[in-house]
This record gives C-alpha cells, sequence and structure tokens, in this order.
C-alpha cells in the first residue's frame, strides 16, 4: 500500500469505502440522473410497481447471498421455479388438490429440489457448480415430463391478491419480500448461523477443525434456496395467471448477478444482505428508468451491462485502497 | 447438446412413477393444445361453418378523445431482431407514414420470453402511450399487463399471438388457424401422397400459435386424409442449428418411412429444406412449413420444397395500425362487421372481436421471386 493512499483511507470514515455504500452513491446519483430527464421514473407508482417487478428474483437473491458466502453456488434456482410453479398447477388441476394445499405442495416441491442438492453436494462431495447444473437440467425437464408442457390457468380470484393486489398501497409480494429481507439480514449478520457461513466460505478446513457442523449448514443453505424458488414460483404464477414450464427460465443468471453486484465475493466469506438488496434495485431501476428515457430494449441491456462493470471496477479500486 | 427429449426421457424415469403415468395417461404428447378444434371442409374453398358471435373483447377506461389527433403507439412484438417481426414493423412504419397522424415504435425483448414482454409493456404503460400493439409470448400470463394498460386508457390491439379476448379490444387474425392447417395438410397430401407418413418440427409445445396449428392439422387430417401417418412432433426453440439437428435426427431415425416434414415456424422450416438437402432426400422426403420467402428461395427454386404456406406480415403490421387508428378515431366499435384498412380494402370481422386478414397465401415457384421479405 503506497503511502499516498494510506493517508487518503485513513482520513475516510471505514463505512464510507465500504463497497455496499459506494455502490449505494453510484445508484442514488443514477437514480437522480434518471428521474431528471423523466418525469415518470421518481414517481410513487412507478417504484412500487418496480417493486412488484423485482420480488421473484429477489426472493431468491436471498438465499443466494448465503450459498454465496459459504463459497458455493445454485444454478438450479430458475428450474426449480419452473419445477415448483408446474407442481402448484399439476397438484390443483390433477390431484385435485384445494388451492391452499397446492400452494404448499409447491413449496415443498421447491424445498426438496434444494434438499436433494444439498445432500448431493455434501455426501458425494460434488461441487455445488456441477451438481446444479445437473439439477437445472434435471428439475426442468422433469416440469416438462410432469406439465406435458401444458399450461394450468383459471386459479380463483383470491390467489391473485398475492401478485396483482396491494395492501395499503404496497405491492402484496414486496411486502413479503421486505419482511424476508429483514429475516435474512439479521439472520447473516447476527446469528451463529450467518457466522459460520462466513467461516465456512472463508476457510471451510478450519470450519471442520473449529467443530462447525459445516455440512448440515450447507444442506440448510441449498434448502433454502430450494424453498425461495418454491415461493417465488408461487408469487410468479399469481402475477402472471397461469403455469409454464418455461417459467423462471435464466433467473439463475439474474439473481446471481445482484448479489455479486452487491459485493459479495463469489469465492466465499464474505458478503452482506444490504449489498443483495442495493444490487437487485439498481439493476432493476436501471433497466426501467432506461426504458422510460426511451432506451430501446437491445440498447438498455448493453448500458446495463457497461454500468454493472463501470460499478463493480469502482467499488473495487476503491476497495483496494482500504486493504 | 443433450437433445431434449433424451433429457426429458431421463427425467421422466426418474419422476415418481405416479406422477408419470398420471401425466402420461391424460393424452399423447405431440405439441398440440387442449382447445377445441373446428376442421374446414375437405374439398377447395371450403368453409367452416362460422357461428355469429357477440363482441368479447375488452374496453379502455375513458380514453381520452383521439379522433384524428396525432397518437403515439408502440409495438411490443414476441421478441426482435428476427425477419418475420421486421416485416411486420415495416407495415406498421409503412402504415405510420400513410396515415400521417400516426407515431410508431416497436420495442421488445431479444428472446421470448413472456416475463421480459410483460416488463416492456408495464413500462410502456408508464411512459404514456396511446395505444400497444403486441403479439403475446403467451396469451393468458401477458392478461393482467393488458387489462392494467387498458385501465389507464390505452388502446390495446394484439396481431399475429393472441391473448385472451377481454385484454385487448380487437386482434388482428393473419389467418385463422383451420385455414393454415387445411392448406398445410393438403399441400403435403399433394405432395407426399394420401398416405405418407410425416413428422413435425415446432418451436415449444407452449408456443400457442403452433400448438394452435398442430391440433388443427391434427384434426383436418383425421377428417379428410385418414392414411395420413403422424410419426412425431419435435421441439427445435426457434434455434437454426437446433432445428437443423432435429431435422437430420428425424431424417436418420425413421429412414425410407419419412415421406414428409412439417416446418411451423419460419426458422424450422429453411432448417427442415437444408437437412433434406444435405441429406440427399430432395423428392424423397416433402417439406411444407410456414416460413418468409426470402428463407426459402433457394429450395424453392431448387425444385426440393414446392409449397411454402404463409401470410404476408408486412400487411399483418399494416393492418394493426389501420385497426388502431380506426379505434382511437372512433370508427371501429364493438359489433361492427368490418373496417377500412387502407390498400387491404375492408377487413371482416370474425370471432366476435378479430379482424381477419385474408386466406392463408401459398406461396410455389411461380410466385415466390415477387415477395421480398
Amino acid at each position: 500500500m503506497s503511502l499516498a493512499s494510506a493517508a487518503l483511507t485513513h482520513r475516510m470514515p471505514r463505512w464510507l469505502v465500504r463497497h455496499e455504500t459506494i455502490l449505494a452513491i453510484i445508484l442514488i446519483v443514477a437514480l437522480i440522473g434518471l428521474g431528471a430527464l423523466n418525469d415518470k421514473f421518481l414517481t410513487v407508482d412507478n417504484l412500487l410497481n418496480q417493486g412488484r417487478l423485482m420480488t421473484e428474483i429477489g426472493l431468491i437473491a436471498l438465499p443466494m447471498t448465503f450459498v454465496i458466502v459459504t463459497g458455493g453456488i445454485d444454478l438450479s434456482v430458475g428450474a426449480i421455479v419452473g419445477l415448483s410453479a408446474i407442481m402448484l398447477g399439476y397438484s390443483w388441476k390433477n390431484f385435485g388438490f384445494p388451492l391452499p394445499l397446492a400452494i404448499v405442495f409447491a413449496l415443498v416441491v421447491g424445498g426438496v429440489a434444494g434438499f436433494v442438492n444439498g445432500l448431493v453436494i455434501t455426501r458425494v462431495k460434488v461441487p455445488p457448480l456441477i451438481m446444479t447444473i445437473a439439477t437445472l437440467a434435471l428439475y426442468r425437464g422433469l416440469a416438462e415430463g410432469i406439465s406435458q408442457a401444458r399450461s394450468v390457468r383459471g386459479y380463483p380470484e383470491w390467489f391473485y391478491v398475492l401478485g396483482q393486489g396491494s395492501i395499503f398501497g404496497v405491492p402484496t409480494q414486496l411486502l413479503i419480500l421486505i419482511l424476508l429481507i429483514v429475516v435474512a439480514g439479521v439472520a447473516l449478520d447476527r446469528t451463529t448461523f450467518g457466522r459460520a457461513l462466513y467461516a465456512i466460505g472463508a476457510n471451510e478446513t478450519a470450519a471442520r477443525f473449529s467443530a462447525l457442523n459445516v455440512d448440515r449448514t450447507k444442506l440448510i443453505v441449498y434448502t433454502l434456496s430450494g424453498l425461495a424458488s418454491g415461493l417465488a414460483a408461487i408469487v410468479l404464477v399469481s402475477r402472471v395467471t397461469t403455469t409454464r414450464m418455461d417459467m423462471g427460465m435464466g433467473y439463475e443468471l439474474d439473481v446471481i448477478a445482484a448479489v455479486v453486484l452487491g459485493g459479495t465475493s463469489i469465492f466465499g466469506g464474505s458478503g452482506t444482505i444490504w449489498g443483495t438488496v442495493i444490487g437487485l434495485v439498481m439493476i432493476q431501476l436501471l433497466k426501467n428508468g432506461l426504458a422510460l428515457t426511451g432506451v430501446k430494449g437491445d440498447a438498455t441491456i448493453v448500458v446495463i451491462g457497461l454500468a454493472l462493470i463501470l460499478s463493480v471496477l469502482i467499488a473495487s479500486s476503491l476497495q483496494g485502497r482500504r486493504e | 447438446m443433450i437433445p431434449r427429449h433424451l433429457l426429458t426421457t431421463a427425467a421422466a424415469a426418474l419422476a415418481l412413477g405416479a406422477w408419470a403415468t398420471a401425466a402420461n395417461a391424460a393424452g399423447k404428447w405431440d405439441g398440440a393444445d387442449d382447445l377445441p378444434t373446428n376442421p374446414l371442409a375437405c374439398e377447395a374453398g371450403g368453409a367452416a361453418e362460422v357461428a355469429a358471435k357477440p363482441y368479447d373483447g375488452g374496453q379502455p377506461t375513458n380514453p381520452p378523445d383521439l379522433a384524428g389527433k396525432e397518437i403515439t403507439i408502440v409495438d411490443v412484438p414476441k421478441l426482435i431482431g428476427i425477419g418475420y417481426f421486421n416485416a411486420t414493423s415495416k407495415g406498421i412504419q409503412d402504415a405510420a407514414k400513410e396515415l400521417g397522424n400516426v407515431k410508431a415504435k416497436t420495442d421488445g425483448p431479444t428472446e421470448a420470453k413472456i416475463d421480459e414482454q410483460i416488463k416492456f409493456i408495464d413500462n410502456y404503460i408508464t411512459s404514456g402511450v396511446n395505444g400497444i400493439l403486441f403479439a403475446a409470448n403467451d396469451p393468458v400470463a401477458i392478461a393482467p399487463v393488458l387489462k392494467k394498460a387498458l385501465s389507464k386508457g390505452i388502446h390495446v390491439i394484439g396481431y399475429d399471438a393472441n391473448s385472451t379476448p377481454d385484454a385487448r379490444e380487437w386482434f388482428v387474425n393473419q389467418a385463422e388457424f383451420n385455414g393454415i392447417a387445411k392448406a398445410m395438410i393438403d399441400s403435403m397430401s399433394k405432395e407426399a401422397g394420401d398416405d405418407a407418413a410425416f413428422a413435425i418440427v415446432t418451436s415449444t409445445f407452449t408456443t400457442p400459435n403452433q400448438a394452435r396449428w398442430i391440433a388443427e392439422m391434427e384434426a383436418y387430417a383425421a377428417k379428410c386424409h385418414p392414411k395420413m401417418q403422424w410419426l412425431e412432433t419435435v421441439e427445435a426453440q426457434e434455434d437454426n442449428n437446433l432445428s437443423f439437428n432435429q431435422a437430420t435426427t428425424l431424417i436418420n431415425k425413421h429412414g425410407d418411412k419419412l415421406k414428409g416434414i412439417f416446418g411451423m415456424t419460419s426458422v424450422a422450416t429453411p432448417a427442415s429444406a437444408e437437412a433434406v438437402t444435405k441429406a440427399g432426400q430432395c423428392g424423397k422426403i416433402a417439406v411444407v412449413g410456414l416460413a418468409t420467402p426470402n428463407a426459402m428461395k433457394p429450395y424453392v427454386h431448387s425444385d426440393c420444397v414446392k409449397s411454402v404456406v404463409l401470410w404476408n406480415p408486412i400487411d399483418l403490421g399494416y393492418a394493426a395500425t389501420y385497426v388502431m387508428r380506426a379505434v382511437a378515431d372512433g370508427k371501429l366499435k364493438p359489433g361492427d362487421k368490418s373496417v377500412e384498412a387502407g390498400h387491404l380494402g375492408k377487413l371482416n370481422v370474425v370471432n366476435g372481436s378479430e379482424i381477419l386478414l385474408g386466406a392463408p397465401f401459398i406461396f410455389s415457384k411461380d410466385n415466390i421471386d415477387k415477395f421480398d421479405f
């Protein structure tokens, strides 16, 4: 570390050079800029609506942060969304389950799918990347096979409250997301479970020697990942009023982008829920703000890509100074 | 890449037996949908009985009075950057220029994903347009966001791929499903024989148009060409390479038994023709399908393909824009029987709230060079 930058970081408070803080500042600057360009962007209506649209990705991004903090990855989340969605419709229509039971069943299917990932990863020692690539194909194939690629439609009105309704003007699913953000944030930052995740990600061998139950902890995070994907599936079905086997296709990339942009190290050992939330909001609002400002869809993707690289560069160069 | 059906088979084997058996007992897996079919009469020019249906579209809530005023409309197709939707987009621009008081723009996802398409439409509702033209990736999933547009007083017109009727005001129907099905099956029977065994290359089993056509083809073949034999339907997304590979697999798998391949998308048909050409099976395996003329010209000129079934997508976009203008001007109201659409003349209202573009068009060696799209 050079003398100059040492002097610089010395004068700056520590919280200011955190990745999340820098990202939040970039986000606020971008929001003000886009808001100045377009009077439809910074309205309560639009922001709440964007909250509705990002909930499914957000729900999965929370346990994905846990998974990545332990040094793992879960690429099967999008496929689990598809499988859970199909099982919701299929069990309701073909098994004749009452809808509340079908909803629980879809959650269970998601949880079991995640549990299977965790079980094989911890027992057979298959790398998470390989296992979840395999189940990405397997779960999507199951969804297609079971549904015969047919959609289930015509759910009762009350079910749509979850995906299309509002409580006190706030989209129902956004309230669920906010609640779970708080729960996940506390769990990661304030509990022994959270500490164990960092320990495993930083040095798994050391964690084992410290008498942490590494396998059980991993099993829990992959199961949570599956459960959250199941929940996202239910919200998505309620929002779009139909089940399709291709639901959630490509979600894994959006989710991982949000988590990694939020400062969680892909090698494990560091990351926060707060960072993930900023990453999530940043991607969603940039897309929305650019679209409202008249940037076309194909150009938006390019701008988003550049913005992501830029924010990661700025954040990591400032972080470099700190270290 | 592992063929999708292999994956699915493996998956189905792994699935708890009870589910899989229950699912398979429900029906065969042919890429058709469950909706009722209405096959046309077997003789040429035959028409099915059409019962007059009352208007079943939706209406915007308190739309502003736009008669004669300039309107801003956005066109959100299934995806952008493919020849077909470039052509509809050109038709929309042509009509906008001709009308003079329509500002139109095409924007949409780069992949045919319903979730992305919903977000595009949602953003345009927020940005405040007067009208939305759409081609749906899923008829039901798109409905909530279209209803939201209607509730904000925005006019909503579909083309190419419909939504549930109450989520839009009108739908411009490029060709009725049973008309396309009849043209496809009749062409195949003429080229490959009335007892030909054939296979189908489609996009995915969930794509609504393709599923509808296949269901109607099944019904029409059963009614008018009962000896024709349906080997299988394979999925190839709308992917050039995958379509070619799937068609080649069909040729190798079924050997001499295979007399014809149907291409259900503008990607699958030229890819299937290419596969037949590469396999040296021209003249032995007939290719009939939906495709744009430019992509099919080489195969039509080499006599490998004799019939290409389609409508004119430029006319489709053109008609949709005229319908939008007529609705904004209050000239097309629920219950009307027809609408004026520029150089296309008078188009008829069918099925309650659909506007029919016309009968499907068959491109052959004699006429294909007259078209450029």
